[in-house]
């Protein structure tokens, strides 16, 4: 599947074991999704750092609330 | 009547396995014959989708493996027709579905919660996780892998389980007690409740992801980490920083898990099944263990909740299933104890415990005993041994246990209150009182503030009938806020007040993890 949007920064999972600061991709229906790279680590995955404010495209499948990326790349 | 019995969808497994489903029959017949020859007990299968299978049940066939609500009124009726000591779900959730609950926790992303528990249950089908605070069936699910066609794992796994026998608990009594170096001293609290020592303990950071053989040996593993979705890893922290290592590898398990081995993880997704394709083909930390002959995991499916110091929901329940496990119970009694126990903690439940009570479960064969249980002298003397043809146990111990777990679930769930979702807002008093105490926690920011109503079941008030006007006015009030603490670090505090005719009468004090 492929999505579009906007990627920011947000806590998820607030007062669980695995809070964290998390790259998530909202949508331009406004929906929103953790954005994991496929065998990055979940909390915390530098590769993914430089999307923060950037518009993108990405593939991959949806588990849950979480898009486990195959690709992506970023539009402007 | 049968001790045991296995329920499965004969239909979804030979979708899944095609030709290898005969494979999965022979190993199911092994299973029932070492059942019968080396533990006494009589073992039968149900194909929840075969009319023959669900006659003596006198239930309609699942016409549809996925169909919640079909696939739940199936076991109700297999349990009631066989009243099996145990009750084991054979497959994963692409072959019999875990029941998907409402997330009673607004703030986390959940959408539902995976559960097994309504099949322990006798209440029927409902999305409510209220509606199962009483379990009181021995339940555990021998998982397949999801999504795979190979039959070779679930071949291995009944395997494992035919071939299981006791061990002395001195052979569980030493630990692999794994914790994120952040939450060291709630786990080395754990530790000491379960073995009566935490000398052993194992953090990440410094430590991990590549345990030597010795350390990963013990046969009983103790794990409080952080966890992901489809993630075939555990995390570490450090106390100070916000970062996470590699703690534990699925990878850096074949080979190096002790037969017999059982695991409670109190993880995030920590006993989630999903498919090894999401995660370049590597099955999670749960289907490697027992892939490699531990006889069962504990732990959860969703993101679960502790405090950051001391003891709370995860660690708790987690505690109780150890501890049942070292006492000599079967896996499954050592799971449903591990849930009466943490239920009756609690008047009522607010929503973090009600997902820690229906998140975790137990996979692996509810019927196997890790560690045998301790015998009595009497059970030695002549007598006792003419009288029982032989047997270390009456045949009435296991029947009394199960009578009194009945009794214990039954009450639960005739007494247990749980908080529901609402609309009413704080009497200023109370929402003064928690934006005091949010400054006194060094709250920097309030995120929300929830508010709940307490319901009980019309019959709780039996026996209690002084509590009843207070119980009728109990709400929950909580506000979450974000702390500042050392560095970047930032944590959320949670403060809950419970409230009776506007007086706050209890209030607690969660730190995120």
């Amino acid at each position: 599947m492929t999505w579009r949007g906007n990627v920011v920064r947000e806590r998820l999972s607030a007062g669980s074991k695995s809070e964290h600061q998390a790259i998530v991709l909202v949508t331009e229906a406004g929906e929103r999704f953790k954005l994991r790279r496929r065998g990055g680590n979940p909390f915390q995955d530098p590769t993914l750092d430089p999307l923060e404010g950037k518009r993108i495209e990405c593939e991959g499948i949806l588990r849950g609330y979480q898009i486990i990326m195959t690709r992506w790349k970023v539009l402007d | 009547m049968a001790d045991k019995v296995i329920v499965t969808n004969w239909s979804a497994l030979e979708k899944k396995y095609g030709r290898g489903l005969p494979r999965i029959r022979r190993a199911l017949a092994r299973l029932i014959a070492a059942d019968q020859e080396e533990r006494g007990i009589t073992t039968e299968v149900v194909g929840l989708d075969s009319r023959v299978e669900m006659g003596s049940a006198r239930r309609r066939a699942v016409t549809q493996a996925d169909d919640e609500a079909q696939v739940k009124a199936a076991v109700d009726a297999v349990h009631a027709a066989h009243t099996p000591d145990y009750l084991m779900i054979l497959g994963a959730w692409d072959v019999v579905p875990m029941q998907q609950l409402r997330n009673p926790v607004r703030d986390d992303e959940d959408k539902t919660v995976p559960s097994d528990i309504p099949y322990a249950c006798a209440a029927p089908f409902d999305r409510d996780p209220a509606r199962f605070l009483g379990p009181t069936r021995v339940l555990g699910r021998l998982p397949d892998l999801v999504g795979r066609k190979d039959p070779a794992y679930l071949v291995s796994l009944l395997g494992t389980a035919a071939r299981s026998s006791s061990r002395p608990r001195k052979e569980y009594q030493r630990y692999f007690g794994l914790s994120a170096e952040v939450w060291k001293v709630s786990t080395a609290l754990s530790l000491i409740k379960v073995f009566g020592t935490a000398e052993e303990i194992l953090s990440s950071p410094p430590r991990g992801p590549s345990w030597r053989n010795a350390q990963l040996a013990p046969r009983a593993h103790f794990i409080n980490c952080h966890g992901g979705a489809s993630d075939p890893k555990y995390y570490g922290q450090p106390a100070e920083r916000v970062r996470y290592p590699d703690a534990h590898r699925a990878s850096r398990l074949p080979g190096r898990v002790s037969n017999g081995t059982v695991i409670a993880a109190e993880c995030c997704y920590g006993a989630e099944l999903y498919d090894p394709k999401d995660s370049r083909g590597q099955p999670g930390i749960c289907s490697t263990y027992l892939a490699d002959g531990a006889y069962g995991f504990f732990g959860s499916t969703t993101i679960a909740y502790g405090p950051s110091e001391g003891n709370g929901q995860a660690d708790l329940i987690c505690q109780f299933f150890l501890s049942a496990v070292l006492d000599g119970a079967s896996l499954g009694r050592a799971a449903l104890e591990a849930r009466q126990r943490f239920a009756a903690l609690h008047t009522h439940m607010d929503p973090t415990d009600l997902k820690t009570m229906v998140q975790f479960y137990l996979l692996g064969d509810p019927s196997v005993h890790a560690v045998a249980g301790a015998s009595h002298a009497f059970s030695r003397s002549k007598t006792f041994q003419r009288v029982f043809h032989g047997a270390k146990a009456t045949p009435g111990a296991r029947a009394f246990r199960r009578e009194r777990l009945a009794r214990t679930g039954a009450n639960l769930q005739r007494t247990l209150g749980a908080v529901e979702p609402s609309r009413a807002r704080a009497p200023s008093g109370v929402a003064k009182t928690l934006s005091q105490a949010a400054n006194e926690s060094g709250i920097i920011r309030v995120l929300g503030r929830q508010a709940y109503s307490v319901v009980f079941p019309p019959s709780a008030s039996a026996g209690v009938k002084r509590f009843a006007a207070a119980r009728r006015k109990r709400q929950v009030f909580a506000l979450v806020g974000r702390k500042s603490t050392r560095g970047r670090v930032k944590r959320t505090v949670v403060l809950v007040a419970t409230v009776e005719n506007g007086n706050i009468v209890h209030m607690r004090r969660v730190h995120s993890r």
